[in-house]
């Protein structure tokens, strides 16, 4: 039997192309590992008015490092979605810090016509919970809106 | 010949899934580029250690007032003299007062009723200025 080539022209077995059909599993398993994974801000927003700073600056520490602290006009104080008495902050607030190896941020959120009075009370508490690095948060002000007022 | 009902048709029945792993690649990368954290932004301060006091000379204290209504009065040390202000105007002072003597510390002293904000007009402007040295306290009367 006369075979073209002498028998040595072998189909190859093996598929020339790149498996294609598992690329999609692959895809559809890392989208969903990010989304499971993804972490949001844990504590819903109050409601209040930002104060606004030219010379805000991002505040340098991991997010679980961080912890909000909400001062309504009223004086009511709020961490972690829960009210607290302006007395009890220190002592809620002081295991957290030490639990952080002292390297817990304050950002202290506050509407923009709370008195000073309720801050500096706020204060008082964390500076007896030993806390040092305290960030007043505020919304970066542009120039312009500055110029304008 | 053929019966010709019985003819094969060309449209596959299958979906085309081989699309599906560009489509989904496109998503993935998408939102891996898309999604920012929203970083805070705030005045960054050190407060003092629990019984930390330091005793600091009348001569390097910069007394900044913050009154209800948003004036802001400066007093030099022990200097009677004052000088009301708007918190904008704040900056050039300290730029000012800081080149005539280094070692000057901001003490903003704030009004018990006066707006936040106000406290914060006057230390962005001081941290806009570049100052370090900074005391919040509450105006006594």
């Amino acid at each position: 039997m006369a075979m073209k080539g002498g028998g040595f022209e072998r189909k190859s077995k093996a598929s020339s192309e790149v498996p294609a059909s598992s690329l999609a599993d692959i895809a559809f398993l890392l989208l969903i590992f990010f989304m499971v994974t993804t972490v949001f801000q844990a504590d819903k927003d109050r409601p209040i008015a930002w104060p606004e700073a030219e010379a805000a600056q991002k505040i340098d520490e991991k997010q679980k490092n961080i912890l909000n602290i909400w001062l309504e006009q009223t004086g009511s104080v709020y961490m972690n979605d829960q009210p607290f008495a302006m007395a009890d902050v220190s002592s809620f607030v002081a295991p957290l810090y030490a639990a952080s190896e002292r390297a817990l941020v304050i950002s202290i959120r506050s509407d923009r016509q709370t008195p000073y009075r309720f801050v500096d009370q706020l204060q008082q508490e964390l500076v007896d919970a030993g806390v040092v690095r305290v960030v007043f948060a505020t919304q970066l002000e542009q120039s312009l809106t500055r110029e304008r007022r | 010949m053929a019966i010709l009902n019985n003819r094969k048709t060309k449209v596959s029945d299958e979906v085309p899934t081989s699309s599906m792993a560009d489509i989904a690649f496109l998503l993935l990368i998408f939102f891996l580029v898309t999604t920012t954290f929203p970083k805070d932004k705030g005045l960054a301060i050190v407060l003092p250690e629990p019984g930390e006091t330091l005793e600091v000379s009348q001569r390097n204290i910069l007394h900044i007032l913050i009154q209800p209504g948003g004036v802001v009065v400066v007093r030099r040390g022990e200097n009677p003299q004052e000088q009301q202000l708007r918190p904008d105007q704040i900056e050039g002072l300290w730029r000012h007062e800081v080149s005539q003597n280094e070692n000057l510390i901001a003490a903003v002293k704030t009004h018990p009723d006066a707006a936040y904000e106000h406290m914060v007009d006057v230390l962005d402007a001081l941290q806009s200025a570049n100052a370090d040295k900074i005391s919040l306290q509450v105006l006594e009367q």
